[in-house]
């Protein structure tokens, strides 16, 4: 029975030093709080401390979500779902807003917006895109991403241009210099193939919804695409197990020096170009991707940021939000993180030039002014789990691109029609 | 056997009993049976957290505050605005107002309705969060609801056809508009009850039986595998021999590390290029190439099982090693002066009396690997093409990735009968070792 | 089959199996041995050898307060989930209460739902009750999952005991309660440390729920701690083979102490039919 006392009363203490954590505040000092994925680079602490310089009134705290966009997504909606406040601004992927927005989780920014005359155009018009819905912005861009096509500069002397003349240089040049494969990109189930099938799709003119929510996936275009992706990810210069790369596998798969080409994000960059962990420092190169019938196409990525429609903070949440996406902000994340801005005319900033020799690159920024957003929908992530299940199936050759596409058209059609 | 205590007695026994089970259930209730019936009622509603008007559960018809206060604000926003822009369709979008206007007098005409649209609306205008369900959910009577939408469907429609006379951004503005207009209809919340239609649907999709089939393949395999492993296992570590501590815990560290963890290293292990196990298994011919073992439908869920036998059968073997405490030393003497060996003394010493644990060890693994989850979330995520998708994996993306509760309670409810059926199954099989009561007699 | 004497054979199969089953983790030593680029090679020994990753996995995250974070959360639910536990074992195997089967059934019926569909409720509870990012927040939950197995297991252990110990022991006059402490509890020693390392166990690995209802670095556990050694596209395996280790050597010691008393009955041969 003592003991019983005893555990009680650490029941009480425990219970006690959990909220000690939660001080009080000076009243016209405000917290706030930022959720964001780990970030391993320098961006976030320094975006906050020129912040705070800026608003010495704004404290803003840090909790970390999990690494995994997947289910950092997860708990976002855990939380924010639960209708707490513990969160006043997060970054969300650049597929959310639309879901977040349907789900009455997000703040809607259009009056702050007007208020403070913040011009949204100044971004690419794609990021806007994808951070709005239904004609109300619920989300500011924070950085962008977009698909490019890395390569080894001692084994390629052009980079190809056509998805034809990849297929071919990557069969032909498959074993140089070391290399065990041709070309590396992201087939595992999930996310990412979303993003690499859009790729495909979009260079041969095709689409999986359109402006106006209809499924058009079952054309000859995206059709083309689909197939062109099946003969990949079937060759025989890809590695044997592409079928469960993701990004990480990708990044070992260049670095270690095992592929000529390789499909990733503008990350790869800096890592790939590190003397301490690539073997292969001063031979990489990158280029657009190839292109299909229809040129190019790349599939957009990048984070937004939001603000919980339960915060208590609106107004510090919105100064903070507005900081990050603002030129000094976007700026402080280009330098100290390589992340790529989404105003435009921070491109042609001297200091951003310097930071990394991607935004200096003329084919990058187009690149990243053409990039070709996901479908943006409220049933997103219904969207994707579809897409990522008969893309999977097809890249398996279990299926063939016909019979994806009309398969996609009749899983996709009965989600958006369900309304 | 029992002898019978004196009534005084007993008395105070049942009471110092149900005191003592008190605790335990009062916990079960609270922290497990409590969520499992409100899943069970969540199952049976079209109830989805992305979609505003299917997020609460709706029995009678009802309007959602919130969302009516705010698009009524935009839309009479966008039409002063459209109407300056647009003149071409001024007539038409103050004829839009002014249904919606007439429709807002007829709702605001009951005090009590007036007073919470009052409310609402200025917490909006003040960024104030509205958590109060009350206020923001009130049901409506008669058929105004009905009204409203079968009204609201004209003037959208009237809306769009002026839409398609314009171009250019103006026609994109008037579509905002229109779905306002459609998010306006949408704050009329219809009941979403409906009943088992989340059962019928789900039990007749092909994913629903592929996943309980992955589930079932991959339950009877790893629980197979573990029990034999791991009787062995434990029959080892129950002999005395120099060095018996060190072995125990050896044999116990994989199910030390956590599942998180363990999957992840899996992963790094079963890798197509660098991963060490892979290259082996293809070395001494177990498989045909170390990329097949995460990339094939077969190589990914014998991978799963490898993964899983090998983290759990320490947890079996400890569960069989308590109960071989159990067997007196006296029963393995007088099987001795009968001449058995080694192998008779398993099988009809052993064995017979190791039963009822062996079934518990068997239950409790089977419970845990049919909602088998982390392990394949993180190792393979249900692909390829969903070929090691298990049931709770596919409850897990309704649930959380698409918010789906009706659809995901629905999904866990179906593990919950699938699972109790065979619990039903293995404590049949227990019969009276299990229940002491029975037994005492 | 005590007493049959270990031979070498038995040696060599012996340590042919312990070396298979600690395979992975042999090898995830040595990956945490190795310097960044040679992780991925199949060499078994670097010639670089680096404590690199240890110091790397201890500095960039607080790993050594998600290891005092697993123990308080692990160690609390072990003790308060066997004290419940093995008071709704004995009464159900010895106190003549109704509806035992009732009980036992509900009990098991708790273990039979997905855990992910009750964490919803769960995490709204828990953030209603402002327990979020504490340990009691996390212990109530784990210490539920737990009683249904401790509840089982100790009823098994405790229906094997004989009842003519107990009847004596009530002869001496003894209340019900003294007989459980007395007599019951220390018989069932085998049973009891086998529950508590399975809970304790069970509670150390649990990561849904840890991610979900702590938040905040400072109350993070093991499992969760170490998920966020990755960052959105990179994995850095050095840091998480170091970790791994770190975390793991403190059960395998817990273990080896607490192995002896998973068989102490059998030696003092208390357990009779």
């Amino acid at each position: 029975m003592k003991k019983a006392a005893a555990v009680t009363g650490a029941f009480i203490m425990l219970a006690g030093c959990s909220t000690a954590d939660i001080s009080p505040t000076a009243e016209d000092e405000v917290t706030i709080t930022y959720a964001r994925g780990v970030d391993t680079t320098n961006a976030t602490d320094a975006t906050i401390k020129a912040f705070e310089e800026e608003h010495p009134n704004i404290n803003v705290e840090v909790r970390e979500m999990p690494p995994d966009t997947g289910e950092q997504h997860n708990q976002y909606a855990t939380i924010l779902s639960s209708g707490s406040d513990e969160i006043d601004v997060f970054a969300a992927d650049v597929v959310w807003p639309a879901e977040f927005a349907q789900a009455g989780y997000a703040l809607p920014l259009d009056r702050l917006i007007e208020r403070d005359n913040v011009d949204i155009d100044a971004h690419f018009p794609a990021t806007i895109e994808s951070t709005s819905y239904n004609g109300r912005q619920f989300a500011m861009p924070a950085y962008t991403d977009a698909g490019l096509l890395f390569y080894r500069k001692d084994i390629v002397d052009e980079p190809p241009e056509t998805w034809e003349e990849l297929e071919t240089m990557a069969a032909d040049l498959q074993g140089e210099e070391g290399t065990s494969f041709g070309y590396a990109m992201q087939a595992s189930q999930y996310e990412g193939l979303v993003t690499n099938a859009i790729e495909y799709i979009g260079a041969y003119g095709g689409q999986i919804i359109n402006e106006n929510q209809e499924v058009v996936v079952n054309s000859p275009e995206a059709i083309e695409g689909i197939q062109k992706m099946i003969d990949v990810t079937q060759s025989d210069f890809v590695p044997n197990n592409i079928l469960n790369f993701q990004e990480i596998e990708t990044e070992n798969a260049f670095i270690n020096g095992n592929t000529v080409f390789a499909r990733n994000w503008p990350y790869l960059l800096s890592t790939s170009t590190d003397p301490e962990i690539s073997n292969i420092p001063d031979n990489v190169g990158f280029t657009t991707l190839p292109s299909g019938s229809d040129g190019t196409a790349s599939a957009l990525g990048g984070w937004t940021t939001m603000i919980n429609k339960n915060s208590e903070e609106v107004e510090a949440s919105w100064e903070f939000v507005k900081f990050m996406s603002s030129e000094q902000g976007q700026k402080i994340g280009a330098l100290e993180g390589s992340r790529a801005p989404t105003i435009e005319s921070l491109y042609d900033d001297e200091d951003i030039q310097e930071a990394n020799a991607l935004f200096a690159d003329d084919a990058f920024v187009e690149t990243l002014q053409n990039a070709v957003p996901r479908p943006v929908t409220a049933d997103y992530p219904e969207v994707s789990d579809i897409m990522q299940i008969e893309l999977s199936r097809a890249a398996a050759g279990e299926i063939t691109a016909e019979e994806a596409a009309a398969n996609l058209e009749r899983k996709l059609s009965a989600v958006l029609n369900e309304e | 056997m029992a002898g019978k205590p004196g009534r005084k007695f007993q008395l105070n026994e049942k009471q110092l009993g149900y005191a003592m089970v008190a605790p335990a259930l009062v916990l079960i209730l609270l922290v497990v049976i409590w969520p499992i019936m409100l899943s069970g009622w969540n199952s049976l509603f079209d109830y989805r957290l992305n979609d505003p008007t299917k997020s609460e559960r709706i029995m009678s018809e009802s309007l959602n505050l919130e969302e009516y206060a705010d698009n009524r604000y935009l839309v009479e926003q966008n039409v002063n605005e459209l109407s300056e822009a647009y003149p071409e369709g001024e007539e038409t979008f103050n004829e839009t107002w002014a249904v919606v206007e007439e429709h807002h007098e007829e709702l605001v005409a009951e005090d009590e309705m007036a007073a919470s649209y009052q409310e609402v609306n200025s917490m909006l205008n003040d960024y104030e969060p509205i958590t109060d369900d009350n206020l923001r959910i009130q049901s409506i009577d008669g058929s105004w609801g009905s009204d409203f939408e079968a009204a609201m469907d004209e003037q959208i429609e009237a809306v769009n056809s002026v839409q398609q006379q314009a171009d250019g951004d103006i026609a994109l503005e008037i579509g905002y508009l229109a779905a306002q207009l459609e998010n306006l209809q949408g704050s009329v919340l219809s009941p979403n009850f409906v009943g088992l239609q989340n059962y019928t649907d789900y039990l007749s999709d092909g994913r629903t039986w592929t996943a309980l089939t992955n589930t079932t393949f991959f339950t009877i395999v790893s629980v197979g595998a573990e029990l034999i492993i791991g009787l062995g296992v434990a029959l080892l570590i129950n002999r005395t021999f120099k060095g018996r501590g060190i072995v125990r815990a050896s044999v116990l560290v994989p199910w030390a590390i956590p599942t998180a963890v363990a999957a992840m290293m899996w992963s790094y292990l079963f890798d197509g290029q660098s991963g060490i196990v892979a290259h082996y298994m293809a070395a001494i011919g177990l498989i045909s190439d170390p990329g097949s073992l995460l990339t094939t439908a077969s190589g990914s869920m014998f991978s799963i099982i490898f993964a899983d036998v090998w983290k759990t059968t320490p947890y079996m073997a400890l569960l069989l090693l308590a109960g071989l405490q159990t067997i007196p030393n006296t029963q393995y003497e007088a099987a001795e002066v009968d001449g058995a060996g080694r192998v008779q003394k398993f099988f009809f010493v052993t064995l017979p009396l190791l039963k009822s644990a062996i079934l518990v060890a068997l239950l409790f693994r089977t419970l845990d690997a049919f909602r088998v989850f982390d392990l394949i979330y993180v190792l393979t995520g249900g692909g390829p093409a969903n070929a090691t998708e298990s049931i709770s994996v596919f409850a897990y993306k309704a649930l959380f990735e698409q918010q789906n509760f009706g659809a995901g309670s629905a999904l866990s409810v179906i593990v919950f009968v699938c699972v109790a059926i065979i619990s039903f199954i293995f404590v049949k099989l227990l019969g009276s070792d299990l229940f002491p009561e029975r037994a005492k007699k | 089959m005590l007493k049959n004497q270990a031979g070498i054979r038995f040696y060599i199969f012996l340590a042919i199996f312990v070396f298979l089953v600690m395979f992975p983790f042999i090898w995830i030593f040595l990956t945490s041995l190795k310097p960044q680029n040679e992780l991925t090679s199949f060499a078994w020994f670097t010639s670089n050898a680096t404590l690199e990753s240890y110091a790397s996995a201890i500095t960039t995250r607080p790993l050594f307060r998600y290891m005092l974070n697993s123990f308080v959360v692990s160690g609390l639910t072990t003790v308060l989930s066997l004290l419940i536990a093995s008071f709704t074992a004995y009464a159900v195997t010895r106190l003549p209460i109704r509806g035992k089967t009732l009980i036992l059934g509900l009990v098991l019926a708790s273990s039979m739902f997905p855990p992910i569909a009750i964490l919803s409720p769960i995490f709204n509870f828990v953030t209603d009750t402002g327990l979020r990012n504490s340990y009691i927040g996390l212990v109530i939950p784990y210490i539920t999952i737990s009683l249904p197995l401790a509840i089982w297991i100790l009823a098994t252990f405790f229906q094997k005991i004989p009842w003519e110990l107990e009847e004596s022991a009530k002869l001496d006059g003894a209340t019900p309660f003294q007989t459980y402490r007395q007599i019951i509890l220390p018989l069932a020693t085998p049973g009891i440390f086998t529950t508590a390392i399975l809970v304790f166990v069970a509670a150390w690995n649990e990561y849904l729920f840890a991610l979900a209802i702590n938040t905040a670095d400072a109350w993070r556990t093991i499992p969760v701690g170490i998920s966020f050694y990755q960052s959105e596209y990179t994995v850095p395996w050095g840091d998480i083979s170091a970790a791994t280790v770190i975390v793991t050597i403190p059960i395998v010691i817990l273990v080896l102490i607490f192995q002896r008393r998973i068989v102490s009955g059998l030696t003092s041969g208390s357990v009779k039919e």
